[in-house]
């Protein structure tokens, strides 16, 4: 019963909202905190091996092609192949959770192991293609990846493109041009699977330090 | 979330700032040393800070409001000297974040923190860049303490956030 009721608040928390400043009418919040589980409430640890959220059955790394900020076509199945890979959807224009989220992934990449920092990818895919185009993107993850071996990714497309690599990578699809989105870190490994994932939380950055070894140091 | 013990407040109080004037346009502005008192009898803001924004677009503080009276009070307005634009944003009960017309209530003897996902003040219209270091000045009005002006330091692109309701980590 426990674990049914842990899901469903798993599923309420897939998708979150990034403000854009427009209020819309009708718009009524209790002025109380809300109820809805922390990201590390959410983790029952069931499986000690990780501090984020563990992904039962692993999720195959996903097959998209999309366009990176140099303009130039990505396929993020065969670019990443391999390598452990933090792949998370956001939007630029995102006030609150994308910065901190891609804030946190940088924070944690600087405290792992180099050698676990070197063969690391991080990868963000737009869910504001009207918005976000290649060159909005260079110079908003250039501003987070400073100082890391790899430069983030930053992928854009057409919207049929962008819905195509939410559904490829199981998250849910981003609403109201894209605003609404998957709040979820994933962290593919070697193997090319996804056995643990991460929420926005104030506990975030020591998640991904404590997991991302794990999973970039095994097959 | 942790709750805050007594202990946090003398650290929280020290981001308090009674800053004579929230003129804007100006940003940034150079604070003078940081008043000892907050101008709200009974509020304490903690934890505060604005991280310096990727996008040149909007930026978000996030705080911990701390009441220590013996009603609930609430968070009714806010303004900074930032942007031409401030709003209270919560996370609504399906987990929308939106414009909060309610504002956020403090219970008594008790905190509330915005957190990201959870809830800030949305700055957008802003003046200038918004660098690590500068301050941003933010005035928040509560219905029963009235207007607290405070001075939130920027923190820079990645730079790690306060925790909220604690000591910075």
């Amino acid at each position: 019963m426990k674990k049914a009721m842990i899901g469903l608040a798993a599923g309420a928390l897939l998708l979150t909202a990034c403000s854009s400043g427009s209020a819309k009418a009708g718009d009524t919040g209790s002025g109380q905190p809300t109820a809805s589980a922390s990201a590390s409430e959410l983790n029952d640890h069931t499986d000690p091996t990780y501090s984020g959220v563990g992904l039962t059955p692993p999720q195959p790394r996903p097959q998209f092609t999309l366009t990176d900020q140099a303009g130039k076509t990505y396929k993020f199945g065969s670019e990443t192949a391999g390598k452990p890979t933090l792949l998370y959807f956001g939007y630029t224009h995102c006030p609150d959770v994308c910065p901190t989220t891609l804030a946190d992934i940088a924070q944690a990449l600087q405290a792992v192991p180099a050698a676990v920092r070197d063969k690391t990818q991080v990868v963000f895919v737009t869910t504001d293609v009207k918005r976000d185009t290649p060159a909005v993107l260079k110079s908003y993850l250039s501003q987070f990846d400073a100082g890391l071996p790899n430069p983030f990714i930053g992928l854009t497309g057409s919207q049929t493109q962008i819905d195509a690599a939410q559904v490829a990578a199981h998250v849910a699809l981003a609403e109201d041009d894209g605003q609404t989105h998957a709040a979820q870190v994933l962290l593919y490994g070697p193997d090319d699977y996804a056995r643990v994932s991460f929420l926005q939380s104030t506990d975030e950055t020591a998640q991904i330090t404590h997991d991302l070894p794990k999973i970039a140091g095994g097959k | 979330m942790s709750r805050p013990s007594v202990s946090y407040f003398a650290a929280a109080a020290v981001v308090i700032a009674g800053l004579a004037g929230l003129v804007r346009g100006a940003v940034p502005q150079q604070s003078a040393a940081p008043a000892p008192a907050s101008s709200g009898p009974g509020i304490v803001i903690g934890s505060a800070y604005v991280r310096q924004p990727a996008n040149l677009i909007n930026a978000a503080a996030y705080f911990t409001v701390y009441n220590t009276t013996d009603q609930p009070d609430t968070l009714t307005t806010v303004d900074s000297g930032a942007g031409a634009q401030t709003t209270l944003h919560v996370e609504d009960a399906s987990g929308a974040m939106s414009a909060n017309a309610a504002g956020l209530t403090v219970p008594a003897h008790g905190s509330a923190s915005l957190v990201p996902g959870k809830g800030h003040v949305m700055i957008e219209k802003l003046y200038g860049r918004l660098l690590a270091g500068q301050t941003v000045n933010l005035s928040l009005t509560f219905a029963h303490a009235g207007q607290i002006l405070v001075t939130v330091p920027v923190i820079g692109v990645t730079a790690p956030a306060p925790t909220p309701g604690g000591t910075p980590k």
